[in-house]
C-alpha cells in the first residue's frame, strides 16, 4: 500500500528515472557482453563517465566552456541591448512597425547561420566573429517578443492608470513593463537556444578553443568517450539555462503558465 | 407500471489520483414518466450533473440500477441527448456541421443530414447562420445550436445540464420560452438541471430537490400550473408560493452545505 | 493632393516596409560608388548586382543546380523522417501518461541542447555523404513536430470529447472528430518551426562536413574569398525559407478560420 502510494504520487519522476537509467544500463550491457566494442566507432557509459571525470574535473572542459561563454555573453548582451529597444519601439510606434517588420521578419525566417563563413572571413577566427554570430541569431527573439509584449498591453489597464492620475512614467513602469516582462523572459529562453547554435556553429566552422571546437576535435581524433563527455557537459549547461528560464517565466507571470511561445 | 426512467439506489464515488475520494451519488432514487419535464435543483456541486452523465451513459455507477423504458443503460445511446452548459460546440465546425454531428455518427446519409439540420436550424431560429463558426455567435445563439444538435437525432429524452447558466438574464428568459414551445411540440421527456428556482418552477411538471453531496432526492414538488405558461405567469401569487416552497426545502440543504464547508 | 495622401495612408504599411528594404539594397549597391574602399576591405566586399551576375553565371554553368539538388534531397528526406516519427510519437505521448513520463527526459534534454552538436558524431558514423546531413536535419526537425503534436493532443477540451462520446462515438471517432482537428493547428505551427530547423541542419551540416550541396559550395567559396558566391548561397537559402514560411503561414491562417486568434508562436 505504502509503496503503491509513493508510486502514484511520484509516477512521473520515477518512470522518467527508470527509462533513463534503463537506457544507460542497456547501452553499457550490450556493449560489454553482446557486441564487441569498436572504440573508434562507439563507446559506452562507463568510458564516458571516466572521460567526463577527467575532462570536467581536470578543468579542460571548464576552460572551453569559459571561452565559449565569453563570446556567448558578448553577443547575448548586445542582442538584449539592441533587441528590446527596437521591439518596444515597434510596439509603441506604428510607423516603426510598418517600416521594420517586413525586413526583420524576412531575416528572422532565414537561416542566418548561412552568413557564418562570411562573418568569419570578415571578422577572423575568434571571439569577435563568434559574438557577432550569437548576436545575429539571438537578437530576433528579443525584438519580436518585446514587440508582442508591448502590443499585448491591455489598453484598459493604461486607461485605469491614467484615470488615477498616472504619468507617462507610471504607464511604463506600472503597466507596460510588467506586461512585457514575461514575453521578454520567454524570448530569452528562445534566444538562449539560438545563441547556443551560434556559438557551436562558430566553433565548428572556425575556432581553436571552446566547447564546440572540443566536440569537433574529439570527433576528428576518434576520442569518442571524450566527445560524449563534452556533449553531455554542454547538454547539462543548456538544460540548466533553459529550465532556469522556464522557472523564471513561471515565477514572473504565474497567470501565463502553459501559454507556450516558442 | 414500470416508470419510463427509473434510477434505483445509485451509488458513485470518484477516486481521483492523489486526492481523497468523493462520493457523488449515495443511494439515489429517481423516477420520471414519458413526456414529463422534470427539473433537478440542489446545492452546487451536489451531484446533479453526475446523475445526468450517468443517465447519458458517460459515467458508470458503482452500484444500483438505471433504466430507460425498462432497458438498462450501459452506455451512450441515440434515444438520449444532452445539451451542455458550456455549449460544447466543436469550434472547427460550422453551425450546420455541429448540428449534424449526431446524425453523422449515426451514419445518416449526407443529403438526409442536410435536410434535417436545415429543419432544426429553422426551428431554433438560426437561419442565415448555417456557415458561421461558433466563435462568431453570441452565447444565446451557441446554445440554440446546442439544442438543435441534441434534437437532430430525434431522441426521446433530452438531458439539459444548466443549459442557460452561461447566458445573460434576458437571453435566458427568451430561451426558456422557446424551450417550452419546442418541448410542447416535440413532446420529449426532459431532465433539466438548474440552479435557478425560478427557472425550475417555470419550466417543470415536477421539481426534484436534491440533498447536499452525496446526492439523494430530498423531496419532489409538483407544479400544478396550467400550460402553456407565459411570462406573465411568473408574476402570479401562485407561482411565488411554489418558489417559496422550493426555497424552504432547499434552504436546509444549503445550510448543511455551508456548515460542512466550515468544518 | 488629398488623393495622393489617401493613396499613401491606405498603403502606408507596404510603402514603408517595402521602401525600407529597397533603400537598404540601394544603399548597399552604391557604397563603392560613394567611398573608395581600402584594398583589404574591397576583397570582402560585393554588391547586389555582382551577386546577381555571379548567380546567373553559376546557373549557366549548371553549378548551383547540382548543389541545390543535393541540399534539397537532404532537406526533404530529413524532414520527411521527422514527420514520420514526430507526429505518431507526439500523439502517443499526448494520449498515454506513462509514455509521456518515460520520454519526457529525452525530449527536454535534447530540445534544450543545440542538436548540431551531434554533427561530428554523425559524420563519424555516416560519413561525408548525404546521410549524415539527413540525420542532422531529422534530429533538428523532429522535436518541434513532436512537442507541438503533444501540446495539441494534451490541450483537447474534455467537454468536447464527452460531447462526441455522448453521441455514441468510439475511440477512433473521438480521435478523428476532436483530437486531430484540435491538434492540426499545433502541428502546422510545429511544421513551420521544423522547416526552419531543417534548413539550419542542411546549412550547418554542409558547412561542417560535405563535398556537395549549397553549404559546401559556400564554405569552399568563403575560404577562397569569393564573397559573391557565398551571398548567392545565402540568398537561395533565404528565398527557400521565406517561400516555405509564407506557405505554411497561409495554411495556418486557413486553419484558424474557426478560431478568433491564432496560436502565438514567435
Amino acid at each position: 500500500m505504502g509503496a503503491k502510494r509513493i508510486y502514484q504520487e511520484y509516477q512521473r519522476p520515477i518512470l522518467g528515472l527508470v527509462s533513463v537509467a534503463g537506457l544507460f544500463l542497456a547501452w553499457e550491457l550490450v556493449l560489454t557482453y553482446l557486441v564487441p566494442l569498436n572504440p573508434f566507432f562507439f563507446t559506452k557509459p562507463s568510458l564516458i563517465a571516466t572521460a567526463f571525470q577527467e575532462q570536467v574535473l581536470g578543468g579542460r572542459l571548464w576552460h572551453d566552456l569559459i571561452i565559449s561563454s565569453r563570446a556567448f555573453l558578448w553577443g547575448f548582451s548586445c542582442a538584449i541591448a539592441v533587441g528590446i529597444p527596437v521591439g518596444v519601439l515597434m510596439g509603441w510606434r506604428r510607423r516603426a512597425e510598418y517600416t521594420l517588420d517586413p525586413f526583420l521578419t524576412a531575416l528572422y525566417a532565414s537561416p542566418l547561420v548561412a552568413l557564418a563563413p562570411l562573418i568569419i572571413v570578415v571578422f577572423g577566427v575568434g571571439l569577435l566573429a563568434k559574438s557577432v554570430l550569437v548576436f545575429l541569431l539571438a537578437v530576433f527573439p528579443f525584438i519580436f517578443n518585446a514587440f508582442a509584449g508591448v502590443r499585448s498591453t491591455d489598453r484598459l489597464l493604461i486607461n485605469v492608470v491614467k484615470s488615477f492620475g498616472g504619468k507617462e512614467k507610471d504607464l511604463y513602469f506600472k503597466v507596460i513593463l510588467p506586461s512585457t516582462l514575461p514575453y521578454i523572459v520567454a524570448g530569452t529562453r528562445i534566444a538562449i537556444g539560438r545563441g547556443l547554435v551560434g556559438i557551436i556553429v562558430g566553433e565548428f566552422v572556425a575556432a581553436s578553443e571552446g566547447i564546440g571546437f572540443a566536440i569537433s576535435r574529439f570527433g576528428d581524433t576518434y576520442q569518442l568517450p571524450e566527445m560524449f563527455a563534452a556533449i553531455f557537459f554542454l547538454m547539462i549547461t543548456a538544460i540548466v539555462l533553459t529550465e532556469g528560464m522556464r522557472k523564471l517565466e513561471a515565477a514572473l507571470a504565474p497567470w501565463r503558465v502553459g501559454q507556450e511561445a516558442r | 407500471m414500470v416508470p419510463y426512467i427509473q434510477a434505483k439506489n445509485l451509488n458513485l464515488t470518484f477516486r481521483p489520483k492523489n486526492r481523497d475520494p468523493v462520493t457523488a451519488l449515495l443511494g439515489l432514487d429517481l423516477e420520471a414518466s414519458q413526456g414529463e419535464f422534470l427539473s433537478l435543483v440542489g446545492p452546487s456541486g451536489c451531484g446533479k450533473s453526475t446523475f445526468l452523465n450517468v443517465l447519458l451513459g458517460l459515467l458508470k455507477p458503482d452500484s444500483g440500477d438505471i433504466r430507460l423504458n425498462g432497458n438498462r443503460i450501459t452506455g451512450p445511446g441515440q434515444e438520449r441527448a444532452m445539451v451542455f452548459q458550456e455549449f460544447g460546440l466543436l469550434p472547427w465546425r460550422t453551425v450546420q456541421a455541429n448540428v449534424e454531428l449526431g446524425l453523422e455518427l449515426k451514419g445518416v446519409a449526407a443529403a438526409t443530414r442536410r435536410q434535417r439540420s436545415a429543419e432544426l436550424i429553422t426551428l431554433v431560429g438560426l437561419n442565415g447562420f448555417e456557415q458561421h463558426y461558433p466563435h462568431e455567435l453570441s452565447g444565446g445563439m451557441k446554445q440554440r445550436v446546442g439544442l438543435a444538435r441534441a434534437l437532430a437525432t430525434d431522441p426521446d429524452v433530452l438531458l439539459m445540464d444548466e443549459p442557460f447558466a452561461a447566458l445573460d438574464a434576458q437571453t435566458r428568459d427568451l430561451m426558456q420560452m422557446e424551450l417550452l414551445q419546442i418541448w410542447d411540440r416535440a413532446k420529449k421527456t426532459v431532465l433539466f438541471v438548474t440552479h435557478s428556482i425560478e427557472e425550475a418552477a417555470y419550466l417543470s411538471d415536477r421539481v426534484v430537490i436534491m440533498t447536499a453531496r452525496p446526492a439523494r432526492t430530498k423531496s419532489t414538488i409538483k407544479i400544478n400550473l396550467p400550460r402553456p405558461r407565459d411570462y406573465e405567469m411568473r408574476l402570479s401569487a401562485e407561482f411565488n408560493d411554489i418558489k417559496a416552497r422550493i426555497w424552504e426545502t432547499l434552504k436546509e440543504e444549503l445550510m448543511t452545505r455551508s456548515a460542512g464547508d466550515g468544518s | 493632393m488629398t488623393r495622393l495622401v489617401n493613396f499613401y495612408t491606405e498603403r502606408e504599411h507596404y510603402i514603408l516596409g517595402g521602401g525600407f528594404i529597397l533603400l537598404l539594397i540601394i544603399a548597399w549597391e552604391s557604397v563603392p560608388h560613394l567611398v573608395a574602399l581600402p584594398r583589404a576591405l574591397s576583397l570582402f566586399f560585393t554588391t547586389p548586382s555582382k551577386v546577381w551576375e555571379t548567380f546567373y553565371e553559376l546557373l549557366v554553368r549548371n553549378e548551383v543546380q547540382a548543389h541545390f539538388y543535393v541540399s534539397a534531397t537532404e532537406f526533404l528526406l530529413g524532414l520527411g523522417l521527422a514527420i514520420l516519427f514526430g507526429l505518431p510519437l507526439g500523439l502517443i505521448m499526448g494520449r498515454s501518461s506513462v509514455m509521456d513520463a518515460m520520454f519526457d527526459p529525452y525530449v527536454t534534454a535534447l530540445n534544450a541542447t543545440p542538436r548540431i552538436v551531434f554533427l561530428p558524431l554523425l559524420i563519424l558514423w555516416l560519413g561525408l555523404g548525404i546521410w549524415s546531413k539527413v540525420m542532422i536535419v531529422f534530429i533538428g526537425a523532429v522535436f518541434p513536430l513532436l512537442i507541438n503534436t503533444y501540446e495539441g493532443v494534451k490541450n483537447v477540451d474534455r467537454v468536447l470529447v464527452n460531447v462526441v462520446r455522448s453521441f455514441g462515438a468510439n475511440e477512433w471517432q473521438v480521435m478523428k472528430m476532436v483530437v486531430l482537428p484540435n491538434s492540426l493547428l499545433y502541428i502546422v505551427v510545429g511544421l513551420r518551426l521544423a522547416i526552419g530547423r531543417a534548413i539550419l541542419g542542411v546549412v550547418v551540416g554542409e558547412f561542417y562536413g560535405a563535398t556537395k550541396g549549397l553549404g559546401a559550395m559556400m564554405a569552399r567559396a568563403a575560404s577562397a574569398y569569393q564573397v559573391d558566391v557565398v551571398f548567392v548561397g545565402v540568398a537561395i537559402f533565404m528565398a527557400v525559407s521565406l517561400i516555405f514560411t509564407l506557405t505554411v503561414k497561409k495554411i495556418e491562417s486557413k486553419l484558424t478560420r474557426w478560431r478568433p486568434e491564432a496560436v502565438k508562436s514567435f
